[in-house]
């Protein structure tokens, strides 16, 4: 691990260097990566950490510790994305302690991107499932709280490793239509919810002024570890609202086989206040009900956000569970370069 | 009445007027499209790829820019690039003053940038304007 570590930090040292930047920044600026040497290549990157209590157990972790590399040429373009998962846990339950260290580097994303015209852009390679609003930017430091809705982890693959063709229109009546299709293996199975090598999927988005609308609807070949595979179908129902002082986002799913409901409904309604540019507020409500785990609970999430800078977030989240042994505080700390 | 009169035509001659512009390659564009250009939700006009610049942080021009045009504060555009760079995306690049900008579009194929109105000379095109 400690190899890892130090080349990662290597890397970083040797571009933020004065004389490996691109004369056309200024400075590097947190949360904005950097240009390397007039290349069509920039480097960022982000890391989380949090701590986690249940009833019986408390968890610390150094969760996300990942590089970015992105850049763009003529109608080209690329982002990839490196990252160590759970690199490092210590848990402590009542009786037992534990840590664990998970060293493997993932291929969260890595794909290129060619625009053809004003309206239509391909995409091929591995990529974040144009799916709802919260899986566009999952990470950590983005969002808005530590945790993220169940919704977004049990009703489609989060990921996909294939192509995708997206039109859209600026214009008055400004709109977005994704088709996204594999038909092959995922470029990391071990980094995905789903482990699949089939997924076909359609996207509409509607942008009116400050109000977002999303529907999508698509199937998956679910691969089981037992060697076994069953095609499930999903839908969801997007909207998100903005307004410099608050945010109001929900997402609503539903997942089918072709026997059965596998989960029958799934979502959330979150409000976000931002008190001041640095503190935010956030009440979210999910509900869920998975006929796979068995499971059907109800989900209040209370949690701040302070931001000290905005590449740095600072969170604390309190979980008020119906299934009670679920409740939970988390703290995080998060920071985007 | 009369002083009414007079202070509405004291404002009126006292609002700001802006243009985006470009050289001649590029025709009038929709507020929705200016907007998607310099968020890089959008990066061509028909064939051409497009290379907005901004105004430096503070200026007059940009601040207008962002308020009635992109209708976001500058905590909202910081949060907008930081989750940009996430997905890959630069935000515009900046020059320092309204003659940068105007000796740069007319030079690039495709830059589109905004000034006072009263700055537009015959080499440039307007593509919107705008008065605070």
């Amino acid at each position: 691990m400690m190899k890892h570590l130090v080349m990662i930090l290597f890397i970083f040292s040797f571009v933020h260097s004065d004389d490996f930047l691109s004369t056309n920044q200024d400075k590097y600026v947190l949360g904005e990566g950097v240009q390397i040497a007039s290349l069509p290549l920039y480097v960022g990157g982000y890391f989380s950490a949090l701590y986690q209590a249940k009833e019986h157990t408390k968890k610390y972790q150094l969760d996300d510790v990942a590089l970015l590399l992105y850049g763009d040429y003529e109608k080209f373009s690329y982002v990839s994305e490196f990252e160590f998962k759970e690199l490092y846990t210590y848990t402590k339950t009542e009786n037992d302690a534990k840590s664990e260290q998970n060293t493997n580097i993932h291929i969260e994303r890595l794909y290129f991107d060619y625009n053809y015209d004003e309206n239509y852009q391909a995409r091929v390679g591995k990529y974040n499932s144009p799916i709802g609003f919260w899986n566009m930017l999952p990470v950590n430091v983005l969002r808005d709280t530590t945790s993220n809705p169940i919704v977004t982890d049990i009703i489609f693959p989060r990921f996909t490793t294939g192509v995708s063709v997206t039109y859209s229109s600026y214009e008055k009546n400004a709109f977005q239509v994704d088709v996204l299709a594999q038909h092959n293996n995922d470029l990391d199975y071990n980094y995905n919810n789903y482990h699949m090598d089939e997924h076909f999927g359609l996207g509409f988005t509607y942008l009116l002024e400050d109000l977002s609308l999303k529907m999508n609807l698509g199937t998956f070949d679910n691969l089981r570890k037992n060697g076994t595979s069953e095609i499930l179908y999903y839908g969801l129902l997007s909207f998100k609202y903005e307004q410099e002082k608050y945010q109001l986002t929900s997402e609503l799913g539903s997942q089918y086989s072709q026997k059965k409901a596998t989960t029958p409904y799934a979502g959330y309604l979150q409000g976000v206040y931002n008190v001041t540019q640095e503190h935010a507020a956030i009440l979210r409500l999910e509900v869920y009900k998975d006929e796979v785990t068995q499971n059907k609970d109800n989900i209040v999430v209370f949690a701040y956000t302070y931001r000290p800078l905005f590449p740095v977030a600072l969170k604390a989240e309190y979980q008020l569970h119906s299934l009670e042994e679920k409740n939970q505080i988390l703290f995080s700390v998060s920071v985007l370069f | 009445m009369k002083t009414f009169i007079l202070l509405l035509f004291t404002l009126i001659l006292s609002a700001n007027h802006y243009v985006a512009v470009s050289n001649k390659s590029i025709k009038r564009i929709s507020v929705e499209k200016l907007k998607a250009l310099y968020l890089k939700k959008s990066f061509y006009v028909h064939d051409l790829k497009i290379v907005p610049v901004n105004l430096a942080p503070k200026s007059s021009a940009r601040t207008s820019f962002e308020v009635n045009i992109l209708k976001m504060n500058f905590s909202r555009l910081k949060t907008y690039w930081m989750k940009q760079h996430y997905l890959g995306h630069r935000p515009p690049i900046s020059l320092k003053s309204q003659k940068s900008v105007i000796s740069f579009v007319k030079k690039v194929d495709g830059a589109i940038g905004y000034i006072e109105q009263k700055n537009i000379d015959d080499d440039l095109a307007i593509l919107y304007e705008w008065e605070d």
